[in-house]
């Protein structure tokens, strides 16, 4: 079964066309993601994990990199 | 407004013998810039030299012919362009005995006057060249922001220059092939670095700069520049006193621009620029203004009703165009074609659909708007820079990359969040004395499109960056002017230059044989806004502040009242999917990709299917990735795979003789 750190890496290499990333790169920061990927990022989220993403949870230190990702998704549940 | 194109040849050679070596290649050259001249096409074979130049007939439609020759001296000049301020100058050339009543003439005579230096007297838009037979040298000169085009190239066989870098492949100067590192710099600057063009070998003259070939040898200079310093700015300057400034330069600027011996209408955006040059304009010609305007069918692009509300406020004459989504993909070839250049947006192209409107319309020359955003601070570019200054000095303030959300407003929810926009717009915060503060974050934007570069091609770039390049080229005091100042003048050498007076505006324009005339971009009105303080450019985050002011009464109140709309076409949707145009298919392809070598196949292959079957917005890296794989496929299609030939029609059009007829003998 794959990860939830592969599905993400797969969705965003796939999405943004980066091949050379770390887990731990802000997306903001290197321009992986410009304005409208973060919604593309946060509809993925809510339509492939299954999660709701309040307003209030927009933040880097939820959705800016792989790392932040996979924490927030542990958070709400998913493994 | 014109065409021209010539090389150096030797000297001491028979007539017979340099047609028999050089009538080829001077037709080839002057019929492939027929598009810029089709009122006559002419060549002439002197000793030394071989000019060629295709006329669009605007001043003294009579005499003007060229290239035109002083009998007494032999000096001779092929001109594209407009010095408009001749009538003035011509009474200060008291010693020449004119025949004719056309500007080209007054440049000659300037040139005998005080030799190539004539070009720092000169209100005007143009490239040159003046053959000098009495010490064998060949000037070029250039207008002092980059209106008018001018391509050259250093051959073994001779020195050659042209218009457009189209000529210089037509008479085989040298074969076309893309110059990588110029498309490196075209997705991460918008353009080509001058003197860098998008073709190897070949060169572009830089905006403000005279270039002089004698014996083989070519050596450029500028001859102005723009003074943004603190030291030149009349801080006291308050914004009653500023607007009365502009009044009276531009209302100057745009009376000298209306000089022609044919009708002279004007673009309408329905932004305030155009529509203030049009107010200025219909005052001059008493109501006899004729405006044209692009409207899109998306209604999300459409500008059409700030434009009719203009235009009945004004009372002129007119006409529009609708652009539909599948004619963005239509015009592209066309466009690329002309533009001869790497693009990252789709805007040229309403452009090219609106030329061939005034042309319809039977007029050869309109007044624009351009410039207006990058003398006054009208771009957003600006703010942003602003703000982030401002926030640089509180790196840790929560408070102060809020402003971002007054910024852009139009930004998704997800990016309003204060820590997001740190995050976005904290890049190069650290250092905010950099020369490249202000363009840092839309070079870094914009050059997310080197992402689908094929891997040998990134490999065979690597050395290369844009950035560096700029920033090498910048004059060392430019470092020590303030914030928005460097951003001023960043912006001047590159977007404008580079993108917004060629690929979308010299080139769409002379695509359908119609000159562009830009008020805002007279040096007179430049040199006055580097005098004025910032602060009545940009007041707080109101842009144009004294734009706006002078705006006042003469356009109506809901134009300067509306929110500063970007000028935009459509992208994703002309390109890919159910409209998508024949050649699309074909050249983003990945065979045909993988052929030119600089996008990777298959990425462009799974961005196409991405954007085709899109049910959102695409993404900005997304819509800029698709206009440069698809600009550079059909660059290099048109180009180097299969390259278009100049058409039989107009070589024959093309008169060849063995001297330049003198001046009014015609």
């Amino acid at each position: 079964m794959t990860t939830a750190r592969e599905r993400l890496r797969l969705f965003i290499t796939d999405t943004f066309f980066v091949d050379d990333f770390g887990d731990s790169d802000s997306f903001l920061r290197t321009r992986i993601i410009d304005s409208t990927g973060m919604m593309e990022l946060v509809a993925f989220l809510e339509t492939d994990f299954r999660v709701k993403v309040a307003d209030a949870e927009l933040l880097p230190e939820n959705l800016d990199s792989v790392e932040n990702l996979v924490g927030f998704l542990k958070k709400k549940g998913v493994q | 407004m014109c065409g021209i194109a010539g090389f150096t040849v030797p000297t001491g050679l028979g007539p017979q013998v340099r047609r028999d070596r050089y009538e080829a290649r001077a037709r080839a050259m002057t019929a492939s810039l027929f598009h810029r001249g089709p009122d006559a096409q002419r060549a002439v074979l002197l000793d030394g030299v071989v000019l060629g130049q295709t006329r669009l007939s605007i001043v003294d439609l009579a005499g003007g012919h060229q290239p035109m020759k002083d009998a007494a001296t032999g000096v001779t000049v092929v001109f594209n362009g407009e010095v408009f301020n001749w009538l003035e100058l011509k009474t200060g050339l008291p010693g020449y005995r004119f025949r004719t009543t056309s500007d080209t003439e007054v440049l000659l005579a300037a040139f005998l006057a005080r030799g190539i230096d004539c070009v720092k007297d000169f209100v005007g838009q143009f490239a040159f060249a003046v053959w000098d037979p009495r010490d064998a040298t060949l000037w070029l000169a250039r207008d002092r922001v980059g209106i008018r085009p001018l391509f050259y190239a250093v051959t073994k066989e001779g020195f050659a220059f042209a218009s457009e870098a189209k000529a210089l492949f037509a008479a085989q100067w040298l074969p076309p092939k893309l110059d990588e590192d110029g498309v490196v710099d075209a997705v991460h600057l918008w353009a080509p670095l001058a003197p860098r063009s998008q073709f190897l070998g070949v060169a572009t003259l830089p905006a403000a700069h005279v270039a002089r070939v004698r014996g083989g040898v070519f050596t450029a200079r500028r001859y102005w520049d723009v003074d943004l310093s603190d030291d030149n700015v009349d801080r006291g300057l308050t914004l009653p006193e500023a607007t009365e400034k502009l009044r009276a330069v531009l209302t100057d600027a745009v009376r000298l621009r209306l000089r022609a011996d044919v009708p002279v209408a004007a673009y309408l955006s329905g932004g305030l620029d155009s529509s203030l040059i049009c107010a200025l304009a219909q005052r001059e010609l008493g109501g006899a203004l004729q405006t044209f305007s692009v409207g899109f069918a998306q209604a999300r692009y459409d500008e059409r009703a700030f434009q009719q509300e203009v235009a009945r406020a004004l009372g002129t004459t007119h006409h529009v165009v609708e652009v539909q989504d599948q004619d963005i993909g239509a015009l592209l070839p066309e466009v690329v074609w002309h533009g001869e250049q790497v693009l990252v947006r789709t805007a040229p192209g309403p452009f090219l659909a609106l030329s061939r409107l005034v042309r319809g319309h039977q007029t050869k020359v309109v007044l624009t708007g351009e410039g207006a955003d990058e003398v006054f601070l009208g771009y957003d570019l600006y703010k942003e820079t602003k703000v982030r200054q401002f926030w640089a000095r509180q790196p840790a303030s929560a408070h102060r990359p809020r402003l971002f959300t007054r910024l852009y407003p139009y930004l998704p929810l997800s990016q309003q969040a204060p820590e997001v926009l740190k995050e976005f717009f904290g890049l190069g915060l650290e250092a905010p004395g950099a020369l490249d503060f202000s363009h840092q974050i839309r070079w870094s934007n914009t050059g997310r499109v080197a992402r689908f570069f094929s891997k040998d091609f990134a490999a065979r770039t690597a050395g290369h960056h844009p950035a560096e390049a700029v920033k090498a080229q910048v004059p060392a005091q430019v470092l020590g002017w303030r914030a928005l100042a460097r951003a001023q003048y960043l912006e001047l050498a590159t977007l404008l230059s580079g993108y917004l007076l060629s690929a979308q505006g010299d080139r769409m324009l002379m695509g359908s044989s119609v000159e562009g005339r830009f008020p805002f971009l007279d040096h007179r009105v430049i040199e006055a806004a580097a005098r004025m303080p910032d602060a009545v450019k940009l007041r707080g985050l109101d842009e144009k502040a004294v734009v706006k002011r002078l705006g006042r009464g003469l356009v109506p109140d809901a134009v300067l009242d509306r929110h500063k709309f970007p000028y935009r076409a459509p992208v994703a949707e002309a390109l890919v999917g159910a409209k998508a145009p024949g050649w699309s298919r074909e050249l983003l392809s990945r065979a045909e990709v993988e052929r030119t070598g600089v996008f990777d196949g298959a990425k462009v292959e799974k961005l196409v299917s991405k954007l085709a079957k899109a049910a959102t917005q695409p993404s900005e890296a997304d819509n800029m990735a698709l206009v440069a794989v698809a600009s550079t496929q059909l660059l290099a299609h048109q180009f180097v795979h299969a390259p278009r030939e100049v058409s039989r029609r107009h070589l024959d059009a093309v008169r060849v003789e063995d001297e330049a007829v003198a001046a009014g003998q015609r």
